[in-house]
C-alpha cells in the first residue's frame, strides 16, 4: 500500500512558488498508474519524491508502514534499495558491467551472494527475453534491448514499488509496445505498485488509472 | 574485504576498485607518483639505515663492552690520566688506545690504526684482538705444534701491525708483508704480523701494541681514547660525575652511545633533508590521486546518482571511492617498495652507502630487510592514496542524486569559491612555525612551514584564476573567449588540474633557488677560505702527516715564495657541545681570508684583554655567542678563555669550529707542527715549478699539493653531485606535475565530449577544440606555475632563513635565478599546452552526432 | 721449577736463544741477601714467586690453594719512552682446589708492568696486578696475598716461622747436568696461614700451612728435558722437603736434586744420584687423556716417603689459554703408615712436551 497525502513541493527553495501542491494518491498492490503532464509539471520530482531522493516541502508519502518523507538520507537509500525498482528514460546500464551483472546490481546492494545474485538475474534475463545473453556487454545492444536489461533490473529484487519515468522515451514507438507489454506484465506478476511518467498516451494507456498532474493536484485524466 | 559487508564485495569490486582498470593512464600516472615516492624515501631511509648500522656496528665493535669512554681532541691527551682512571675503584677495567688515521705514503689512502693494551683489550673490546700469523719465524719444530696457539709476545713488537681481514683486501696485503706509514713528513716501517679477525668483514682498520704505536706515530705519552667497564654495582650516571673530575678540560666521559652519536649526528640532518624530498614525492603523488580520483567523481557523477537511486547509501560510495585509493596506495605501495630494495642493492653496488655526502666512507653496508621501514612506508603510500581520494570521495557522497540523475551538470563540480581567507590563515600560520625552534636539531616546524605554503598555494589556486582571467582582455578570439568563460565560471577545473603543477613548480622553484643560492654563497666562500697561491700539506688534517717547522721554513726558502701561511687544524671539546668542535690555529689578522657574517678580523689589542677567536656560525648558534662574548676553550689541556670578536660562515664543519691566531696556538701549547702550509707566490712565479722544488725539498711521498682553483672546482663538482639526487626527484615531481596536468584534460575532453560535441554542431572545426583544450591547459598550466613560483619563493625562503640554519647551522645569501625560473615556466606551460592538446585528441576523435546522443 | 713458567717461556721463545744475552746469566758464587733478595730482579729474564699450601675452614674441610706471581723480561722496548713499553710483563695466577667438588678452580691476570697498574718492586717482595697481590711487610715477618676473581676470593696472611732455606749450592739450583741451566732459587716452608677465603659464594675463616718458592734465572730448560716432577712439603716435626726431577722424554731421569730439613736441623742438600722417584699409581684424565703418576714412592738418601694425592683430579687444562696442560695439587706424605707432612706436587710433560724451550 502507498499513500500520498497531501504533497508539495516548490520550484526550489529560494522560490515561494509551488511546482504542485495537494497531490493525493493510494495505490494497493498490483495497482498501476500512469502521471501525464505538461513538461516542467513535476512529473520527475514527484517520483523523485517518492522515492526519496528528492526533499518535500509538505504533505506526507507513506509506504506499508514507513513514513518516507519522515526518513534520513541513508534511511531512503536502505528503502529503494529493497522497495523500490526504478526505469528511467536513458537506460543507465552501466557499460562496464555485462547484461547479467547489470541486472544483478540491486541484489548485490542487498547483500545477497554472487553466485545467488548471478542466478537470479539470470533467470531474469530469461524473462525479459534476453536469457541468453547474460555474458554480453551493453554496447552491443540495440535501444530496447537495453531498456529490457533496465527492465529486469528494476524487478530482480521484487520490489514493492517501480517507478518508470519515461521508459520508452528513446524507443521507437514499435519497440516501445514491446518493452511496456514487458514492463507492465513484470509488474503485475510481481505484484508490485507501478507508477509511470510519460508524455504518450500510448504507453499510459498501459496502466490500470491514467491521472494528470498539475500544479493544484493529481486529477483523473478526462482522456 | 567487508567494506559494505559480505555480498556487496561483488559491488565493491566490480563498480570501484574496475573503474580504476578503465582508467589506465590515469591509474598507472597515479601508482607511479605513489611508488616513486614509496620508492625514494624507503630507498633513502634504506641506504641510510644500512650504513647507519654498519656505522653503529663498528662503533660497537670498537667500544666493545664498554661503559663508558674517555675521549679528548683529535691529538689525543696526556696519558697519565689513564693510571688515575684505571685504579679509580668504579672502574673494572680499563683499556686506553691511541687511534691514529695513518697516512699510507704511495697510496691514496689512510689507515685508522689502533694502539692498543692486548692484555687490557681483551676485557673491554674483545673483537680487536690480533692474531699472531707467524709466516715465516720459527718453522722447525718437528712435533707439529699447536698451531691455534697465540703467540702474544709477537704482538708486543714494536712494529708488530695486525689488520682486519677488510683491510688486508683493501691494502692487499699478507703476513709478513711491510707496510709503511707517514709520520709528519718521514715514513715509518711497520710489518704485517697477523689479523684481527674480530673486526669482521666491514671494518677496514689496523691495531698494533700501543708502546710501538706511540713510539712510531711520535706520540709519545699521548692517548686518544680509554674504553671503560664498570665495576659492578657502580651506575653509570655517578660514576661518569665522579670520573669526569679526575680528567683535565677538555677531555670528558661519554658513553659509547654518545660517541656513536657524535657520528651520525652530524649526517643527521642531511638525512632528514633527503627524506623529506621524498616526502615530497609522496606529497605530489598523493596530489596526483587526487586529481586522478576527483576526475573520475566527475565522469562517473551519473553513474553515482543512479547507483544512489538504487539503494547505494553515502557511506558505501565514500566507502568504495577511498577504497580505490587505498589500492592505488597498497599497489603503488608495493611497486615502491620493490623498487626502493632495487634502488638500494644499485646504490651499494655503485656508490657505497654514502649517497654522495661522504658522511658514510669507510663503512661497507650489507642490504638487509627491514619490516618495520617498509611497513611504514607501504603505509605512508596507503595514506597518500586514501587522502587523495578523501576530497573526491566526499563530494560524490555530498551530490544530490536527483540532480545528478539529469545530464550536463558536470561543470557543477567544477564550482570552487576563491579562498583567500584560509589561504591567508595558511600563510600566517606558516609564517608563526618559522619563528620557532628547531626540536632535536631538525627543522620540523620549517618543513611544516613548507607543507603550510603548499596549502595555501592550493588553495590559492581558485582566486588566482578567476583574478587571473578578470586580467584576460575580453575580447579576443570565439576560443579564447571560450576558455576564458569555462575557466572563471569553473575554477575548480584549474584546482584539479594545476594542484599537481602547483606543488611540482612550488617545490621545484623552490630548490632551484636554494642551490643556486648556496652554490653561490659556496663559490664565494671558498674563494674568501682560500687565498693563497698553492696549499701544501703532509696529509690530511686529521691523518698522521704533519709538516714540521723545519720542513716549513725549508718551504718558505724556496725562491719564489713570497709567503707561506701555515694552519694548524685540532679538535676540541667543550663541556655544552657533545660533539668535538674544530679547532683551527692560523694566522688571522692582517689577512684577507674569513669568510665574516659579523665582528672583525681587526679587533684592538689592548694590555689584559683576552686574546681573540672567531667562531663559525655553528659554534656560535650552538653556544648561543655573540661579538664581544667570552669563551673559554681547553687548549693544551688548560682553559684560556678567549674574545669572540667575529662570526664566520662556515660550510665545512657542521659540528662548530673556532679560529685562532697561530701564535696563540703555540704559546699554549709548545706544538709547533702545521696542517696545511698556504703558499704566496710572488708575481709570475709558475705554481707548477714551485710544485716540484717542494717534491724535490720534501720527498715526493708524503705531501700533497693543490691549487685552490683545482680545489675550488673539485669542491663544487662534489656539491654539485650530492645534489644531483635533489633534481632527479624534482625532475620527476615536475614531470608526475605535467602528466597530471595531461591525463586531466584527457578526462575533461571525455568528460565534455558533449559540450564539445554541441560545438562542432554550431560550426566550430575540430582543430579549433583541440586549440580550445590546449588554450584551457596554457591558462591552467600558467596560473598553475604562477602561484607555483611564488610558492617556490617563499618556500626557497623557508629553506634558505629557518631550514638550512636550523640543521646544518650556516647561511647563504638568497640568489634568484631569474633567467632560469623563466625558461623553466614558459616550458611549463607550453609542455601543458602540449599535453592537453594530445590528450584531448581522443576526445575529438568522437563522432559529433553520437556524442550529443550519447547515454553515457 | 713450576709450570707456569712453561707459560712463560713460550712468551718468550721467539726470542729466547737471540736475545738471552739481554738478561744477567745464573752464576754460582752470588751470595743472596735478605730481605733485599726477596724483592725482583729485573736484569734476569723470568722470576716468580709461587705459593702452594693446605687451608682448614672453621668446619674442618680441607683444601689446597696455590697463589703465583710471575714476572718475565720480554726483551721488547727497551729504548722506548713510552709508559706502555713491555719491557717487563706481571703475570699472576691462583687456583683452590676443593675435594668436596673434585675440581680444581682458577683464575689468572696478566699485565705489562706499569706503575701503579702492575709491576713487581725491587729490593721486597712486593709484586701486583690491580687489586691482586703479594706483599712482604716491612718487618719482613709477614706475607699478604690477595686475590679476587669471579670464582674466587683469597686473602691470606702468611707467616715464615723461620730464615729462608737456600736450595742448591747457597740458592744456586742447577737443572741439569750442565751448569747454565740454572736458577736463584730459595724456598720459606712452614709459612703459618690465616685469613679468610670466598668459595662458591660462602666466607670461610681458614688457616693452614704454605709453602713459598722464589726463583730467577734466564735460561733454564734444555732441549733434551720432557718435563719434570717437583714437590715441596711441609713435614710434621717442622721441618721441610723440596724436590726435583728433570725427565728425559724416555722418562728417565735427566737430573734431580733436593733440600731436606729435618725438624729444627740445618737443611741437607741431596745430590742427584740420593733422589729417586717411582711412581705407584697412575690416573688418566678423563679430559686430556694424559697419564699422571698421582701416587709415588720417593727414595731419598736411604729414607722411604710415599705421597698420595688430596684428590686425583688436580690437572690443570689450559688448551684453550695457555696451551699447556699439566697435574699440581695438594699431596699427603706418608712414611710407612704415618702421615709425615703435606704439600703440592707438579707433574709436566705428561700430556706433551712443553713445545720450544
Amino acid at each position: 500500500m502507498l499513500s500520498i497525502e497531501n504533497l508539495s513541493k516548490r520550484f526550489d527553495t529560494s522560490l515561494d512558488h509551488p511546482l504542485f501542491e495537494q497531490v493525493s494518491l493510494t495505490l494497493s498492490p498490483g495497482e498501476s498508474v500512469a502521471v501525464m503532464g505538461e513538461s516542467g509539471v513535476g512529473k520527475s520530482t514527484l517520483l523523485n519524491c517518492i522515492a526519496g531522493l528528492e526533499p518535500v516541502d509538505g504533505g506526507c508519502i507513506r509506504l506499508r508502514d514507513t513514513v518516507v518523507t519522515a526518513l534520513d538520507e541513508d534511511a531512503c537509500s536502505r528503502l529503494r534499495r529493497s522497495e523500490l525498482g526504478f526505469v528511467f528514460q536513458a537506460f543507465h546500464v552501466l557499460p562496464h558491467l555485462t547484461l547479467a551483472q547489470n541486472v544483478a546490481l540491486p541484489l548485490w546492494l542487498l547483500d545477497e551472494k554472487e553466485a545467488v545474485a548471478d542466478r537470479r538475474a539470470r533467470a531474469m534475463l530469461e524473462r525479459v527475453g534476453l536469457g541468453p545473453r547474460g555474458d554480453d556487454w551493453p554496447r552491443h545492444l540495440s535501444g530496447g534491448e537495453l531498456q529490457r536489461v533496465a527492465i529486469a533490473r528494476a524487478l530482480v529484487h521484487a520490489p514493492a514499488v517501480v517507478l518508470c519515468d519515461e521508459p520508452t522515451g528513446n524507443l521507437d514507438p514499435e519497440r516501445a509496445q514491446g518493452v511496456l507489454e514487458l514492463l507492465f506484465e513484470g509488474i503485475h506478476n510481481a505484484g508490485a505498485i507501478g507508477i509511470l511518467v510519460t508524455h504518450s498516451r500510448a504507453a499510459a494507456a498501459h496502466a490500470d488509472r491514467i491521472l494528470r498532474l498539475t500544479a493544484s493536484g493529481l486529477v483523473e485524466d478526462a482522456g | 574485504m567487508g567494506l559494505f559487508g559480505s555480498g556487496t564485495d561483488a559491488a565493491l569490486r566490480h563498480i570501484f576498485l574496475a573503474s580504476l582498470r578503465r582508467r589506465r593512464l590515469a591509474t598507472a600516472l597515479s601508482l607511479l607518483a605513489i611508488a616513486l615516492g614509496v620508492a625514494l624515501g624507503l630507498a633513502v631511509q634504506l641506504i641510510h639505515t644500512a650504513a647507519l648500522d654498519e656505522l653503529g656496528r663498528g662503533m660497537r665493535l670498537l667500544s666493545g663492552e664498554a661503559d663508558l669512554q674517555v675521549v679528548g681532541p683529535r691529538s689525543g691527551f696526556d696519558d697519565a690520566v689513564y693510571a688515575r682512571i684505571a685504579l679509580h675503584p668504579a672502574v673494572a677495567a680499563a683499556s686506553p688506545l691511541l687511534e691514529i688515521q695513518a697516512r699510507l705514503p704511495g697510496r691514496d689512502e689512510t689507515l685508522r690504526v689502533f694502539g692498543i693494551d692486548l692484555f687490557r683489550v681483551a676485557q673491554v673490546t674483545p673483537s680487536l684482538l690480533p692474531i699472531v700469523e707467524t709466516a715465516t719465524a720459527g718453522g722447525e719444530d718437528p712435533e707439529g705444534s699447536d698451531a691455534d696457539r697465540p703467540d702474544r709476545l709477537a704482538a708486543l713488537q714494536p712494529d708488530a701491525l695486525f689488520l682486519s681481514p677488510a683491510a688486508g683486501t683493501r691494502l692487499k696485503l699478507d703476513a709478513g708483508d711491510a707496510v709503511a706509514v707517514q709520520v709528519g713528513i718521514g715514513e715509518a716501517r711497520l710489518r704485517v704480523a697477523g689479523s684481527v679477525p674480530g673486526a669482521g668483514v666491514g671494518q677496514v682498520l689496523a691495531v698494533m701494541d700501543i708502546a710501538g704505536a706511540q713510539q712510531a706515530f711520535d706520540r709519545i705519552g699521548r692517548l686518544t681514547r680509554i674504553d671503560l667497564r664498570l665495576a659492578p654495582g657502580s651506575e653509570r650516571g655517578p660514576a661518569q660525575e665522579q670520573l669526569r673530575t679526575l680528567l683535565p678540560p677538555g677531555v670528558t666521559l661519554l658513553t659509547p652511545e654518545e660517541t656513536a652519536s657524535e657520528v651520525t649526528g652530524v649526517s643527521r640532518a642531511y638525512r632528514v633533508n633527503l627524506t623529506m624530498l621524498a616526502a615530497i614525492a609522496l606529497l605530489t603523488g598523493g596530489f596526483l590521486v587526487f586529481s586522478t580520483q576527483w576526475l573520475a567523481v566527475v565522469r562517473r557523477r551519473r553513474e553515482f546518482a543512479f547507483l544512489r537511486a538504487l539503494g547505494l547509501d553515502r557511506g558505501s560510495l565514500r566507502r568504495g571511492l577511498l577504497a580505490e585509493g587505498a589500492l592505488l596506495g597498497v599497489v603503488g605501495g608495493v611497486i615502491g617498495v620493490i623498487l626502493a630494495y632495487l634502488l638500494t642493492a644499485l646504490a651499494f653496488s655503485l656508490i657505497g652507502g654514502d649517497l654522495g655526502a661522504g658522511f658514510f666512507r669507510g663503512v661497507a653496508p650489507q642490504l638487509r630487510v627491514e619490516p618495520v621501514l617498509t611497513l611504514a612506508y607501504l603505509a605512508l603510500g596507503v595514506l597518500a592514496g586514501v587522502a587523495g581520494a578523501w576530497l573526491p570521495a566526499r563530494e560524490a557522497a555530498r551530490m544530490v542524486p536527483a540532480r545528478g540523475l539529469r545530464a550536463g551538470d558536470e561543470a557543477e563540480v567544477y564550482q570552487a569559491r576563491p579562498r583567500w581567507g584560509a589561504t591567508l590563515i595558511a600563510l600566517i600560520l606558516a609564517a608563526l612555525l618559522c619563528l620557532l625552534p628547531p626540536v632535536g636539531g631538525v627543522p620540523v616546524f620549517g618543513y611544516l612551514a613548507v607543507a603550510l605554503i603548499l596549502v595555501a598555494a592550493v588553495l590559492a589556486i581558485p582566486g588566482a584564476t578567476v583574478g587571473a582571467m578578470r586580467l584576460l582582455p575580453v575580447r579576443g578570439s570565439l576560443v579564447t573567449r571560450l576558455a576564458r568563460a569555462r575557466l572563471a565560471a569553473a575554477p575548480g577545473q584549474a584546482v584539479v588540474a594545476g594542484v599537481g603543477v602547483v606543488a611540482s613548480v612550488a617545490l621545484a622553484v623552490s630548490m632551484a633557488i636554494m642551490v643556486d643560492s648556496f652554490r653561490d654563497s659556496l663559490d664565494n666562500w671558498l674563494t674568501r677560505m682560500l687565498p693563497a697561491d698553492l696549499y701544501l700539506r703532509a696529509s690530511d688534517s686529521g691523518a698522521s702527516g704533519y709538516l714540521d717547522p723545519v720542513a716549513v721554513s725549508r718551504v718558505a726558502a724556496l725562491p719564489g715564495v713570497e709567503a707561506v701561511r701555515p694552519v694548524r687544524f685540532e679538535s676540541l671539546r667543550i663541556g655544552e657541545v657533545r660533539e668535538a668542535i674544530a679547532l683551527i690555529a692560523r694566522p688571522v689578522q692582517d689577512t684577507s681570508g674569513l669568510p665574516l657574517v659579523a665582528g672583525t678580523l681587526d679587533p684592538p689589542a689592548g694590555p689584559g684583554t683576552d686574546p681573540p677567536t672567531w667562531i663559525s656560525e655553528a659554534l656560535a648558534d650552538r653556544l648561543d655567542l655573540g661579538v664581544g662574548d667570552p669563551l673559554a676553550l681547553p687548549i693544551g689541556e688548560q682553559l684560556q678563555t678567549f674574545r669572540v670578536v667575529g662570526i664566520w660562515r662556515d660550510y665545512a664543519r657542521q659540528q662548530g669550529a673556532a679560529v685562532i691566531e697561530l701564535a696563540t696556538f703555540r704559546a699554549l701549547t709548545g706544538d709547533r707542527r702545521t696542517n696545511d702550509l698556504g703558499l704566496t707566490l710572488a708575481p709570475g712565479t709558475d705554481p707548477v715549478g714551485i710544485m716540484t722544488a717542494i717534491r724535490a725539498t720534501l720527498g715526493d711521498r708524503v705531501s700533497e699539493m693543490i691549487l685552490p682553483g683545482e680545489l675550488r672546482n673539485m669542491i663544487l663538482e662534489v656539491f654539485d653531485r650530492t645534489f644531483l639526487a635533489t633534481y632527479l626527484m624534482l625532475a620527476v615531481a615536475v614531470t608526475i606535475g605535467l602528466f597530471g596536468i595531461g591525463t586531466t584534460f584527457a578526462a575533461l575532453a571525455t568528460s565534455r565530449r558533449k559540450e564539445f560535441g554541441i560545438l562542432r554542431h554550431l560550426g566550430l572545426p575540430r582543430r579549433r577544440i583541440g586549440t580550445l583544450l590546449a588554450l584551457e591547459a596554457a591558462l591552467t598550466a600558467a596560473v598553475g606555475v604562477g602561484v607555483g613560483v611564488v610558492a617556490g619563493g617563499a618556500i626557497a625562503l623557508v629553506l634558505i632563513k629557518v631550514i638550512n640554519p636550523q640543521s646544518f647551522h650556516w647561511s647563504m645569501d638568497m640568489q634568484l635565478p631569474f633567467g632560469l625560473l623563466l625558461i623553466f615556466g614558459s616550458a611549463m606551460i607550453l609542455l601543458a599546452a602540449l599535453a592537453a592538446r594530445l590528450a584531448g585528441r581522443q576526445a575529438m576523435r568522437q563522432d559529433a552526432v553520437l556524442a550529443v546522443r550519447e547515454d553515457w | 721449577m713450576r709450570a707456569w713458567l712453561v707459560l712463560i717461556l713460550m712468551l718468550c721463545w721467539p726470542i729466547a736463544g737471540v736475545w738471552a744475552s739481554d738478561f744477567a746469566p745464573v752464576v754460582e758464587g752470588r751470595p743472596m741477601t735478605f730481605p733485599a733478595d726477596t724483592g725482583a730482579h729485573p736484569d734476569f729474564r723470568t722470576e716468580w714467586w709461587y705459593i702452594t699450601g693446605w687451608l682448614t675452614d672453621e668446619t674442618g674441610t680441607e683444601r689446597g690453594f696455590q697463589v703465583t706471581f710471575f714476572r718475565v723480561g720480554t726483551g721488547i722496548g727497551a729504548g722506548n719512552p713510552s709508559r706502555f713499553a713491555p719491557r717487563q710483563l706481571i703475570l699472576a695466577h691462583a687456583a683452590i682446589a676443593d675435594p668436596a667438588t673434585g675440581v680444581l678452580i682458577h683464575a689468572e691476570r696478566v699485565e705489562r708492568a706499569l706503575d701503579p697498574l702492575a709491576g713487581a718492586a725491587v729490593g721486597r717482595t712486593r709484586a701486583w696486578i690491580g687489586d691482586w697481590e703479594l706483599v712482604l711487610d716491612e718487618g719482613g715477618t709477614q706475607y699478604r696475598t690477595r686475590v679476587t676473581s669471579d670464582a674466587f676470593d683469597l686473602d691470606l696472611a702468611l707467616a715464615p716461622p723461620g730464615p729462608p732455606v737456600l736450595n742448591g749450592r747457597e740458592g744456586f739450583s742447577q737443572k741439569t747436568p750442565d751448569p747454565s741451566n740454572a736458577s736463584y732459587y730459595y724456598s720459606r716452608p712452614q709459612l703459618a696461614v690465616d685469613g679468610r677465603i670466598r668459595i662458591d659464594g660462602a666466607d670461610l675463616k681458614v688457616s693452614g700451612q704454605a709453602w713459598l718458592d722464589h726463583e730467577w734465572s734466564t735460561e733454564i730448560m734444555p732441549s733434551q728435558a720432557q718435563g719434570w716432577d717437583w714437590i715441596g712439603i711441609n713435614l710434621s716435626d717442622g721441618g721441610s722437603l723440596m724436590a726435583f726431577r728433570m725427565r728425559r722424554d724416555d722418562d728417565s731421569p735427566l737430573w734431580a736434586a733436593a733440600t731436606l730439613q729435618e725438624g729444627t736441623r740445618p737443611a741437607r742438600i741431596l745430590a742427584p744420584e740420593q733422589v729417586r722417584f717411582v711412581p705407584r699409581r697412575r690416573w688418566q684424565s678423563p679430559r686430556t687423556g694424559a697419564e699422571y703418576p698421582v701416587e709415588w714412592t720417593l727414595e731419598l738418601d736411604g729414607r722411604t716417603l710415599r705421597l698420595e694425592p688430596l684428590m686425583d683430579d688436580q690437572e690443570l687444562d689450559g688448551r684453550r689459554s695457555t696451551g699447556i696442560v699439566y697435574w699440581e695439587g695438594a699431596v699427603r706424605v706418608y712414611e710407612g703408615e704415618r702421615e709425615i707432612g703435606r704439600g703440592y706436587l707438579e707433574m709436566t710433560g705428561y700430556a706433551q712436551r712443553p713445545e720450544n724451550l
